[in-house]
């Protein structure tokens, strides 16, 4: 259980994290969400110790991290893949992880091959791929066996088969009954593997709720043919926002399928084709985070013809 | 074991497993190795002009100075290596209570640079010896030249480490640590004024210089003095040091 209490920081001028609170679960992935920018990463830090809170708490299991004598076996952490020695091999690298907690070689070993890092283990790490610094992060996070993890990130840098591998661990993590807090830009690989979300902008808190509840807040959008779409437009324009697709098809947003089929009904209007238009996770966290990015990016302007032409 | 024993231990496996810390030792040893040898050879070559009474913890005590240069550059390379590849982040994951970091930090760098440099220093003295048998290997020598030459190495890497807190970067803290034990010391008692020799009396550099040689820059400077300036830079640079990383963030 991760537990945070009106977390802020400020740089100088700038409230990078805002009077933030929230619980993170056992027994569930909690995906962490927002723009570049947002504070998510300074979040984590903060829940890890590296950071400093300007107000606020963020407490691991009832304690702070920076308590914990043997955090390893407590949280396991990714934050930053590439902070890592170059000159160190991995499992140089993890055997120093383990000695500062205690933990035994062995167990270096046995998380080297869960990750699929036995065998270039003794390599130094700039010879490694941003995907085997992610694995390499990983299997640190896993070498105290906690309760609690913390990824920022994970699936950067891995290919399609380390992306199912990671779904596939934070999934068995959180059956397992741990508290799994993930950050990410993939907001169809969030709509996979998370059970809840927590997203931020501008450092504060804009939502906490469950993957189905966040979907469910973005309302009913059905799409309906017909060969008299412009009659059924006028019937279904009183109840809710529709808007034109094709010469056919509209999409009808605040009304069920079943509702839409029955004023069709109701209207004497034939359908040729109804059906509730999947909802996702990125509609519903453009929906939240609008306003609240840091650094947008501009369509460039299309040059006049005469520019063009000159 | 406790969590200071685990950070010390994790703070040893640090060092030796990069290939730069190797590099550094071996230099140093072949350094003041090499200048055992050299100044043994000399000696062996001209018996008539070596004192009756000298011993060959004389002849092996100006390697001292080369070892402790080799002692900072170790030092200082070692207790920055984390914050030049943001391995400052995992290593306060693992180790967070901050207090600890530092003194297993401060405590294993200083105690395995300064315990190198001393196994140098007097492996340097031993060559003398073996070259030339007719100087004396007496107790009251080594006493004094392990004892003085310990203490300055020790002092020596708590500055470099203090710096190397302080500073977060390898170059800017090698850069610091020359200026201060070399340049600075040198420059100062050149320029014609009263203020600059004052300042470069108090110079770790000036220090240092005396407890090996006997000679500074000042006739006023005597071992006590010596050493109560190397410590105060050393106690100096490591509070310095040691509130960055308590107070800071992460880097």
């Amino acid at each position: 259980m991760i537990s945070v209490r009106g977390l802020t920081k400020q740089y100088g001028g700038v409230r990078a994290v805002d009077d933030l609170t929230f619980d993170v679960e056992p027994g569930k992935v909690t995906g962490f969400l927002g723009p570049n920018g947002a504070g998510k990463s300074t979040t984590m830090r903060m829940v890890l110790g590296l950071d400093r809170p300007t107000a606020g708490t963020a407490e691991v299991a009832g304690r702070r991290y920076a308590d914990l004598a043997a955090p390893l076996r407590e949280v396991g952490a990714l934050l930053d893949a590439g902070a890592v020695h170059p000159g160190r091999s991995g499992r140089a690298h993890l055997r120093i992880a383990a000695r500062s907690n205690g933990i035994t070689v062995r167990r270096v070993d046995e998380v080297l091959a869960q990750v699929g890092l036995d065998r270039v283990a003794r390599r130094r790490t700039k010879g490694y791929s941003l995907g085997m610094r992610q694995r390499l992060g990983i299997a640190g996070a896993l070498l105290g066996d906690p309760p609690v993890l913390v990824f920022d990130e994970p699936v950067n840098g891995l290919d399609l088969d380390g992306v199912r591998w990671i779904r596939g661990l934070l999934r068995g993590f959180a059956d397992e009954g741990r508290t799994v807090l993930v950050s990410s830009h993939l907001m169809s690989e969030m709509q996979l593997v998370a059970d809840r979300v927590l997203v931020i902008g501008r450092g504060r808190l804009l939502a906490d709720a469950g993957i189905e509840d966040v979907l469910r807040g973005l309302g009913h959008r059905v799409r309906v043919r017909s060969p008299r779409a412009e009659q059924l437009h006028g019937v279904l324009a009183d109840r809710a926002a529709v808007e034109r697709v094709t010469a056919e098809e509209l999409e009808v947003t605040g009304l069920a399928a079943a509702e839409v089929g029955d004023l069709a009904h109701a209207a004497g209007v034939p359908v040729h084709r109804l059906a509730e238009a999947e909802q996702s996770l990125e509609q519903a966290y453009l929906a939240l985070t609008e306003g609240s990015v840091e650094h947008a990016g501009h369509a460039p302007e299309r040059p006049a013809a005469a520019e063009v032409g000159r | 074991m406790s969590a200071l024993g685990w950070a010390a231990a994790a703070e040893w496996s640090r060092i030796w497993t990069v290939r730069s810390s190797w590099l550094l030792a071996g230099a140093t040893m072949l350094v003041v190795l090499g200048i055992g040898t050299l100044v043994g050879l000399d000696a062996s070559g001209s018996p008539s002009d070596v004192p009756a009474d000298a011993s060959a913890w004389d002849g092996g005590r100006p390697t001292a100075m080369f070892a402790l240069f080799g002692v900072l550059a170790l030092a200082v390379v070692t207790s920055t290596a984390d914050h030049g590849h943001g391995g400052m982040v995992p290593t306060l994951q693992w180790t967070p209570r901050r207090t600890v970091l530092l003194a297993a930090r401060v405590g294993v760098i200083v105690l395995t640079t300064a315990g190198l440099g001393l196994l140098l220093v007097t492996g340097a003295c031993l060559l003398v010896w073996a070259i030339v048998p007719e100087v004396g290997l007496g107790v009251d020598g080594a006493a004094e030249v392990v004892g003085g030459t310990g203490y300055l190495l020790a002092v020596g890497a708590a500055l470099a480490v203090g710096l190397g807190l302080v500073l977060r970067s390898t170059a800017g803290g090698l850069v610091s640590v020359i200026a201060l034990v070399l340049v600075l010391p040198m420059l100062l008692a050149q320029l014609p004024y009263d203020w600059s020799l004052d300042l470069a009396t108090v110079m770790p550099g000036s220090g240092a210089l005396y407890l090996v040689f006997g000679e500074g820059p000042s006739d006023d400077m005597t071992t006590t003095s010596a050493r109560l300036t190397l410590a105060s830079w050393a106690v100096g640079a490591v509070v310095a040091g040691g509130w960055r990383l308590l107070r800071s963030d992460a880097g």
